[in-house]
Parts: C-alpha cells; sequence; structure tokens
C-alpha cells in the first residue's frame, strides 16, 4: 500500500474519526480527538489491511497554545507507516492510556506524564524515573518552566 | 528433616555494575539463584538533551545528537540531518550521500565489534573483548582521519557532510575492511562451538516474535527472533536501495542468535561499504543551507536501521530558526523495557547474559 493509498484508505473508513492535518512534512499525520482515542487506537492494530502492531514513538508536545500528545505507529508486517496526534488545552491535560492496545506505550507515557504533567488514565505505573526521586520543581519540558538557578542535590 | 522455609528477597544491581554498561539500576527480587521480577530504574545519565535542543538553532543540535548514542555517533547525526531534510525538503548531492552511507555502516561495524567485546567479557570470555577492540581502532582512526573526532564526530550535517574524504582514505578503508574480515572467522571460532559459551547463550533469553513486536523491538533483536524486517530494505533511506546486502535472520531469539546475527551483519556491512567505495561518484559534498536556517512550519517522524535498532526522530517546527519540540526515540528504551518479561524466573547469571545480548546502551535510554 503506498503512502496515497493509505491516505484514500483511511479517509473513506475512519472519516469520522480521524480528521487529516497538512503538517505532516513526509508522512501522513493525522488529529483523534481524546474520546476516540482508544477506539481509533484498537482499530488500527486490528484492521486486517492496516494492522499497525508497532508503536514507535509516543511523546508529548507543548506548543505554547495547547499541548499534543504525538503517536507514530508502524506496521511490520504490512510496511506501513502513519502519525496522528491529540490536542487538548491545558487545563484539561489528561488522556487515556494505549498501553493495553501497544504495551510499549508503557514508559513513553510516563516519560510524558513526568515531563509535561499530563495525567494518564489507567497506567498504573506512574512513578517518576528521569527526574530524582525527590523532584518537586514542576514539569521541565513544559514552555513556561523556568529553570532554578541551583538544583539541589538528592540526599545521599 | 522438617520444611525449608524459603523467602524472596531483594538485590540492588547497579548502577555502577561493570555489566549494565553505563549506570542502570536493576532491583531484582531474587528467590534463591532465580529472578522473580526485574525493576530497571534510569535517569541517571539524563542530560535533557531534548529541552536542550529547544533552545538551539537546527545546526547547533547535531552536537547534541552526537551525545545521544555515543556508541554510534554517525547515525545519530544522520538521524537527525534526515529529519530537517524531510521538513524542509532539501536535496542532498549524490557524492554525500555515498560518504554517509559509508560512515554509517563504518559506525555499525564498530558498534557491532564493540558489542562482541562488551558481551563476551560480561559472559566470561575474555579474548574477545581484546579481539574487538583492537579491530574497532581501525574504524575508529578513519573517522579520526576524516573529521578529527574518535568518538563525536558532528560530521554528517544538514544537506551533506561536514567535510570532504582525503585522497588516501578509500584506500586504508580498503585496508581496513580487509583485515576485519579477514578477522571474522576468528571471531566466530572463538565462541560458537565453545561448549561454555554454549550453554551460556542456547536457550536462555527467549524472545518471543509476539512479544518482540508489541514492545516496539527493533534492530538485531528482533530479527533474531525470525522477523525478516529491516528499515533499509523496507522504509528505505538515502542510497541503501543501489546496493546488493542481505539481512540475516535468526531462529530462537535467544542470546546466541542475537550474538550471531551481529557477527553476520557485520559481514553484510562490509559488502555494502565495499560497493559504495567503489562508486563514490565526484560532485559537490554538501548543499548549502542558509546560515539562518528556517524549515517550514510542520512536523516529521523519521528513522532509520541504527546498529541497535530503529532511531527515530520527531521534530516540530514553528518556522522559526528554533525546533519546538525534539523528541529522539532510541531503541534501547524498548529493549530495557521488555527485560523484566524476558528475563522473568531466570538465574541472575543469565540475567547478565540477556542484558548484555541486547546491546543496551544507556545514554540512549536517558537521553
Amino acid at each position: 500500500m503506498t503512502k496515497d493509498e493509505l491516505k484514500d484508505y483511511i479517509d473513506t473508513h475512519y472519516q469520522d474519526k480521524m480528521k487529516f492535518l497538512d503538517t505532516g512534512r513526509f508522512d501522513l499525520m493525522y488529529e483523534v480527538t481524546k474520546e476516540n482515542l482508544l477506539e481509533v487506537s484498537k482499530a488500527l492494530r486490528d484492521d486486517e489491511n492496516l494492522k499497525f502492531d508497532f508503536l514507535c514513538n509516543l511523546g508529548g508536545a507543548d506548543t505554547r497554545e495547547h499541548f499534543e500528545v504525538i503517536y507514530s505507529i508502524a506496521s511490520v508486517t504490512k510496511r506501513l507507516r502513519l502519525d496522528f496526534k491529540v490536542v487538548f488545552p491545558y487545563d484539561q491535560a489528561e488522556i487515556e492510556s494505549v498501553q493495553e492496545i501497544w504495551p510499549a506505550a508503557n514508559w513513553y507515557e510516563r516519560e510524558t506524564w513526568e515531563l509535561f504533567g499530563i495525567q494518564i488514565k489507567n497506567h498504573g505505573n506512574l512513578k517518576l524515573f528521569l527526574l530524582p526521586d525527590d523532584w518537586d520543581q514542576g514539569y521541565p519540558m513544559r514552555k513556561d518552566w523556568d529553570a532554578p538557578d541551583f538544583i539541589r542535590m538528592p540526599e545521599l | 528433616m522438617g520444611k525449608l522455609r524459603t523467602e524472596e528477597f531483594i538485590v540492588n544491581m547497579g548502577p555502577h555494575h561493570p555489566s549494565t554498561h553505563g549506570v542502570c539500576r536493576l532491583m531484582l527480587t531474587m528467590d534463591g539463584e532465580r529472578v522473580v521480577n526485574v525493576e530497571p530504574y534510569i535517569g541517571y545519565l539524563h542530560r535533557a538533551i531534548e529541552k536542550i535542543c529547544e533552545n538551539r538553532t537546527y545546526p547547533q543540535c547535531i552536537p547534541l545528537m552526537d551525545r545521544f548514542e555515543y556508541v554510534t555517533a554517525m547515525s545519530c547525526d544522520y538521524a537527525f540531518s534526515l529529519a530537517v531534510e524531510k521538513l524542509a525538503q532539501i536535496e542532498v548531492p549524490e557524492r554525500a550521500e555515498y560518504l554517509r552511507v559509508i560512515m554509517l555502516e563504518l559506525n555499525r561495524i564498530a558498534s557491532h565489534l564493540l558489542f562482541y567485546a562488551t558481551t563476551a567479557m560480561d559472559i566470561g570470555a575474555v579474548t574477545p573483548f581484546l579481539y574487538g577492540f583492537r579491530e574497532r581502532e581501525l574504524i575508529i582512526d578513519l573517522f579520526e582521519m576524516t573529521c578529527g573526532q574518535r568518538l563525536t564526530y558532528n560530521y554528517i550535517r544538514i544537506g551533506g557532510v561536514s567535510r570532504d574524504i582525503l585522497p588516501e582514505f578509500v584506500p586504508k578503508c580498503r585496508e581496513a575492511l580487509n583485515i576485519i574480515k579477514g578477522k571474522l572467522s576468528d571471531y566466530q571460532g572463538l565462541l560458537n562451538e565453545n561448549p561454555i559459551w554454549k550453554a551460556r547463550t542456547k536457550g536462555i533469553g527467549v524472545m518471543s516474535q509476539e512479544l518482540a513486536v508489541a514492545y516496539g523491538v527493533s534492530g538485531p533483536n528482533l530479527r533474531a527472533t525470525g522477523i525478516k524486517f529491516d528499515l533499509r530494505k523496507d522504509d528505505p533511506y538515502s542510497i541503501y536501495d543501489h546496493f546488493d546486502f542481505d539481512i540475516p535472520i535468526g531462529q530462537n531469539g535467544d542470546v546466541f542468535d542475537r550474538y550471531l546475527l551481529r557477527l553476520r551483519e557485520i559481514e553484510q556491512a562490509i559488502k555494502i561499504i565495499e560497493q559504495a567505495l567503489d562508486g563514490i561518484p565526484e560532485g559537490e559534498y554538501k548543499t548549502k543551507i542558509p546560515f539562518r536556517f528556517k524549515p517550514p512550519a510542520g512536523e516529521v517522524y523519521s528513522r532509520i536501521e541504527n546498529s541497535r535498532g530503529e532511531m527515530g526522530l520527531y521534530i516540530l517546527s514553528d518556522g522559526s530558526t528554533k525546533p519546538v519540540r525534539v523528541k529522539a526515540r532510541g531503541s534501547s528504551y524498548n529493549h530495557l523495557q521488555v527485560l523484566p518479561e524476558v528475563a522473568k524466573d531466570c538465574l541472575i547469571a543469565d540475567l547478565v547474559a540477556t542484558f548484555a545480548s541486547f546491546d543496551i546502551i544507556m545514554p540512549e535510554v536517558d537521553r
């Protein structure tokens, strides 16, 4: 399936749930609403013609206007690539976990929670791991985060 | 004799354990010699590369990418350059592409030799350690000759490479490849039929295909399970379609397969470099990009086949000189994540073998 065929396929089968965005410079980029996230992810993985079984990357982004979580998925058997994102305002920074669809999401979501302060629902393993255990300086990947002049070393 | 009372206990492995290749800490729940649960603790090498990138211009990000994964720094430079080239639709001269492929594959050999050296060392064979480092030195010398650096190269830039190769590079490179080619049978002869090595690696740390795909395992670790998936063939980038090479695969997905597969990949990498050396065209080695380089607004996720697996970069641009968001995906992140599943119920000595055979490198995990 070429990129154009994939776009046609998604536009016909998922037209009401996935909105095409023209910001993707190389691969296709779609937008999915927060409510549809789990349903769409599951459908993309289980679709016989797509089989998006491989989660390449999952990461948050702060665009200074809103938060985004970007999912980059691929199919190992069908050799396809697709990106989609979920956009939500700062005051509703909460999203469902996609762990049961792609177990690889576990650490990626944990990192998104830790660095952006985006709550992950039904995650079950939200513990700090990149930052020190006693970190209380906020969420460093947010754009409004100011680096403190002095960071205390953890007590030994 | 009365019933023995057994109790689970916790062992802290690392962060400075020599076999964790960097600073990874594993909390092991043990039942005697048997590992009941593994919990990795990471973050000891966290340098906030992604955050620093947000305050640097695009060309300034490339030296940071060197530090993202310093064992294959060339491919990190390349992954970033490729992502930006996709974002700004930059055409790269063909000579530059050839030079890039030569450097990437040389770096793949160097990385696999390092794997051979350290994995054998972790499992208890000391001679391979000396052999692996000895031949790796030849490649590092080639890099030093080309860009002046031995570990963090900053050689592959947006739109090409930083400088042309010297005239004596090609004969020196051929010489080094011939030496390595001659040594490959030595490497295998040292370990393949060694009964201790076989006992320590065959059937140990077996990963199933379903588990590998579900956890996003890529590269040699994925191919060792028998899935023929290599981004150089399956999502082609650069000029890999010009060359004739095979993708070796394993069968069982155990430590032995992962080890042997990497040695076989060295053969294929040599094959690619030899073809590329024959075909280097004349011409420019880079395209000029403006001093204040501004890619158009947009976003891209691009991925390449690193020596460890899929190295991906997500870049979000708003049309200014600095990226809004850079997210680097290192394959070791996923390989460390799947370790507790693979190492469940194995002996503690086999945990070390499994960890080593995954070829996990910590800077890539912590970033």
